[in-house]
């Protein structure tokens, strides 16, 4: 098991104001955001496709580079990291990616493809290696005799498997997972997210679960964030964010999941722009070009990160929201 | 009084192989009535996509038969018709939306170039009256300014706007039957609301027949008159979503639709997977082909195939249905 | 699943172009070993013999036989084919992968301007060059293929590991924190495979054909004897009325590069099926 325990004030992982651009900086992918994630809890990280997510949990991998702020695991810059504290906290990071189809090297076996990272970071004796190898496909459902196959012999849901042991076999602290159940057909996305709640509660992993589905980020978070156009709109915890959502976007977002509302009838400027991440005036609030209830001040000002108190403040972690309808001195009354 | 734009019976669909036929989908029945939308649900590789290629007569595979007592299409057999009237019914009576409007779009057209090339080939003359049917359809699916979308490239569109264009040109004949092939899996949730919308919207003003094949059943839900639950190549159940959802007959209509996350104020009970998975069309079990993943089978069900019982405008076959 | 080798056994044209290249595959062997063609400069017959049974394709100009001629000449090309396909094989992919992965340096701006300058030299202008330099060294001609001939597989290659480093598990190979090198080697160049093997047969039918021009030339080989020096030799004979040593060569590498190419389509087919399987 671990040995560095993180101090329990401390979050596991806590971004603060990250920023990523492509194209020389040309276009902004994320725009200064910041939230944390505790030990052996959810986030779940919510937005429309192009609103930045992916590139987040790739400067948390560094797959991509950061253009400003931190990226802090147990305290620690991932960025301005030296190689041997890197190789450690690379340990600690793994991620499941979408596609399961394309996250598995198809010229390698199962074998070879769950023992690399264990090879990589010098894990065990060969004979442990292998025992651990098993021993992961068990917990994942599969049997050991799959071993010697390749990718192209399972089953899409029996290769998301494959890349969920290959992201536990290291004993992860934290685990991304970036749209890991969205490409699946309802009833293999139901295997999965049991799968993932079921080795949550046996190993105590952290989880950033990135998805466009609202009702499988019920299922599985404890904190929801939700980005739009690279900025992060608003962080609560999960009974937070379903029972009162503060930004006019999450209430959209919820009203177009939920069953058992009439779905509100949309303008095409509300939706046919999702990756229009171009054309951002930094004077106005992102969201002020699709938003129902716009006000004169969100075209010019751009909406401070409040954090909204409640009377009662039983809750666990803070509800922070970007929108000029909260100020400083609001109260909510519940 | 409803009636039957198209109307399936009995179509069979095996395809050959070195160790005999196989079947992909066995005794599929169902109709749909003008103005109305059904459902087709059930998991990946399950025949949902065969059948609507069945339908339309274009497989995609050498080696493939297709058996039916008639394809009915406003009162015409599909299956009776030769090559040259089957092409002028595609696309002019009955159409078909796919899953991904990128590959099914043609890059080097723009898309007023691609919609007025079906337009013209069903029988509209005239580059001008082609030019303004085009237009008319591009506008219909709630484009506010059609010209620039019908000089785009389909590169040039977003995801959501593609499959859009998709629509315009699948309704471009005004087709008494649609058949929309997963035709918002691929597109975020605010997308896929606005083009629900706008098929809504096409089918309430020119009375199309819609097949909507989807493995999400929340869309089913919102969208759907009827709702037929495929499962191996076989209906299951078929019945309205409203008492589909609450109160599911067949165990694997019940356990489809255990597996949708629920979205509550509350932190809901871990989800209930049904467990195993879909058998390989080519290793089909005996009997009934949910048995080996069923907690309510008997031994019967290993062995004969449930018959499908109607009973007051639902059918289901299974032989332990849910109470 | 089948294997590429099982659908290739399915394709009659594939097989037969394999079975053209295995019998001149296997002369050039004997030839190595020492077994058949040795006799090719011997003078065993009088000037321009026709066929007999002791000269089955008849005798030259200098009462040589054809026949070992004609089997040494098998030899040379595949010495040729294989040693230039082998080398530039290699150059391609190991730069082409180079260029690919570190898309937009240094390296890749390098290595695409020598591909670009290499590419616009016009390539006997480039061989007579090169054979002029190293002063008649019978390797001059192998390098100056090998030089130009690696830009089309560097250039294929480049762009495949382009689009494979965007793939989800090479992205996990760099997240677990693995060297460039061993993602390139284990995880990238293994799935460009089916491309480096049609490329590769194409670049052998590529190299020996141009071997035949340029002894044709009198830029390729000095001391041995292949189909283009034949061919060289045939153009006098032609014209007295001999047709021998120009039949012979012609029909020779007509087959050969009939069964490369029969070869090669069919096995782009058996790759493209497995590639849209998997």
């Amino acid at each position: 098991m671990t040995s560095q325990r993180t101090h329990p004030a401390h979050p596991l992982l806590e971004l603060r104001n990250l920023s990523i651009s492509f194209r020389d900086r040309r276009q902004i992918a994320v725009d200064r955001v910041s939230f944390s994630v505790l030990k052996g809890q959810t986030l779940g990280l919510v937005g429309a496709s192009g609103a930045g997510k992916s590139s987040v949990a790739r400067a948390i991998l560094r797959l991509v580079q950061a253009d400003g702020g931190e990226i802090l695991f147990k305290g620690e810059d991932i960025h301005r990291m030296k190689s041997q504290q890197l190789m450690a906290a690379r340990q600690r990071i793994q991620i499941v990616f979408q596609e399961p189809s394309r996250s598995l090297s198809p010229k390698r076996t199962v074998a070879e493809s769950l023992l690399e990272p264990l090879q990589h970071f010098a894990i065990g004796s060969p004979t442990e290696r292998s025992r651990k190898v098993k021993k992961i496909l068990l917990t994942v459902g599969l049997d050991h005799d799959v071993l010697h196959h390749y990718p192209h012999q399972f089953s899409t849901g029996q290769k998301q498997r494959i890349a969920i042991a290959r992201a536990l076999v290291t004993k992860p602290d934290l685990v991304i997972a970036d749209e890991a159940v969205s490409s699946l057909d309802v009833s293999v996305q139901a295997q999965i997210l049991q799968l993932i709640q079921t080795l949550q509660a046996e190993y105590g992993i952290a989880f950033l679960f990135i998805s466009h589905d609202l009702a499988v980020i019920r299922q599985i978070a404890d904190g929801v964030a939700v980005m739009y156009r690279g900025q992060l709109l608003e962080q609560a915890p999960a009974d937070t964010f379903f029972s009162q959502p503060a930004h006019p976007y999450s209430r959209l977002l919820l009203s177009l999941a939920s069953l058992d509302e009439p779905s509100p009838v949309l303008n095409h400027q509300q939706q046919l722009n999702p990756d229009g991440i171009t054309n951002h005036r930094p004077s106005a609030c992102v969201y002020s070009a699709g938003c129902a209830e716009v006000m004169p001040v969100c075209g010019q000002s751009e909406p401070a990160r409040i954090e909204i108190k409640y009377k009662n403040q039983n809750m666990r972690g803070s509800h922070c929201v970007r929108c000029h309808l909260y100020d400083e001195t609001n109260i909510n009354e519940t | 009084m409803n009636t039957a734009v198209l109307e399936v019976r009995d179509l069979n669909l095996s395809i050959d192989s070195s160790n005999g036929p196989h079947q992909l989908l066995d005794g599929v029945s169902f109709s749909i009535n003008a103005g109305e939308t059904t459902g087709l649900v059930g998991e990946s590789g399950c025949g949902k996509s065969m059948t609507a290629l069945a339908i339309l007569g274009v497989l995609p595979a050498t080696g493939m038969t297709i058996r039916s007592a008639g394809i009915m299409l406003n009162g015409e057999d599909l299956t009776a018709l030769n090559h040259a009237q089957r092409r002028r019914v595609l696309g002019q009576d009955i159409s078909m939306v796919f899953q991904q409007p990128a590959t099914a779009l043609d890059p080097v057209f723009t898309l007023g170039q691609q919609i007025a090339a079906t337009v013209h080939r069903h029988g509209i003359s005239g580059r001008k009256a082609c030019r303004q049917t085009m237009l008319e359809s591009l506008e219909l699916v709630g484009f506010s300014q059609p010209e620039k979308i019908a000089a785009a490239y389909p590169h040039e569109l977003s995801g959501g706007m593609r499959q859009l264009s998709m629509i315009a040109m699948a309704t471009v004949c005004k087709p008494a039957v649609l058949i929309a092939d997963e035709p918002t899996t691929a597109l975020d949730v605010s997308t896929q609301l606005m083009i629900l919308q706008q098929l809504k919207r096409l089918q309430t003003e020119y009375k199309t027949a819609i097949l909507l094949i989807s493995h999400d059943l929340n869309i089913i839900r919102q969208c759907c008159h009827t709702v037929l639950v495929m499962y191996c190549g076989r209906l299951l159940e078929s019945t309205d979503p409203e008492s589909l959802f609450s109160h599911p007959r067949h165990p694997y209509s019940a356990g489809l639709l255990g597996c949708i996350p629920k979205l509550s104020a509350t932190r809901p009970p871990p989800i209930n997977a049904i467990a195993g998975q879909v058998p390989a069309l080519t290793d089909l079990p005996p009997g009934c082909h949910f048995a080996p993943r069923c907690d309510r089978a008997i031994a019967q069900c290993r062995h004969t195939a449930p018959e499908p019982e109607s009973d007051n405008g639902r059918t289901v076959a299974c032989f332990r249905p849910m109470p | 699943m089948e294997s590429v080798w099982q659908r290739l056994r399915s394709d009659g044209y594939g097989m037969l172009g394999f079975y053209i290249i295995a019998v001149f595959a296997l002369a050039a062997l004997l030839v190595w070993s020492g077994l058949l063609g040795q006799s090719w400069a011997v003078v065993s017959g009088g000037r321009w013999e026709s066929i007999s049974s002791t000269h089955w394709f008849g005798t030259n100009l200098l009462g040589q036989d054809i026949l070992q001629r004609t089997l040494f000449s098998s030899a040379t090309a595949f010495e040729v084919g294989l040693s230039v396909t082998i080398l530039s094989t290699l150059l391609g992919t190991v730069l082409g992968a180079l260029a690919g992965w570190f898309r937009s340096s240094w390296l890749d701006e390098l290595i695409l301007w020598v591909k670009g300058v290499l590419d616009s030299i016009p390539f006997y202008l480039f061989a007579a060059a090169i054979a002029f330099a190293l002063q008649g060294n019978r390797w001059a001609m192998h390098l100056a293929m090998v030089i130009t001939f690696w830009t089309t597989t560097a250039r294929i290659i480049r762009g495949e590991v382009i689009r494979l480093k965007q793939r989800e598990f090479v992205e996990a190979a760099r997240a677990i924190g693995l060297p460039p090198r061993t993602i390139i080697f284990r995880h990238v160049l293994p799935n460009t495979s089916h491309i480096v093997l049609v490329q590769a047969t194409i670049v052998f039918v590529a190299a020996i054909k141009t071997e035949v021009i340029l002894s044709f030339l009198g830029l390729g080989i000095q001391n041995g004897v292949s189909w283009g020096l034949m061919l060289a030799e045939s153009s006098q004979e032609v014209l007295a009325g001999h047709f021998g040593n120009f039949a012979a060569a012609s029909i020779a590498l007509f087959l050969l590069l009939v069964g490369f190419n029969l070869l090669a389509d069919s096995l782009q087919d058996a790759m493209d099926k497995r590639r849209s399987v998997s």
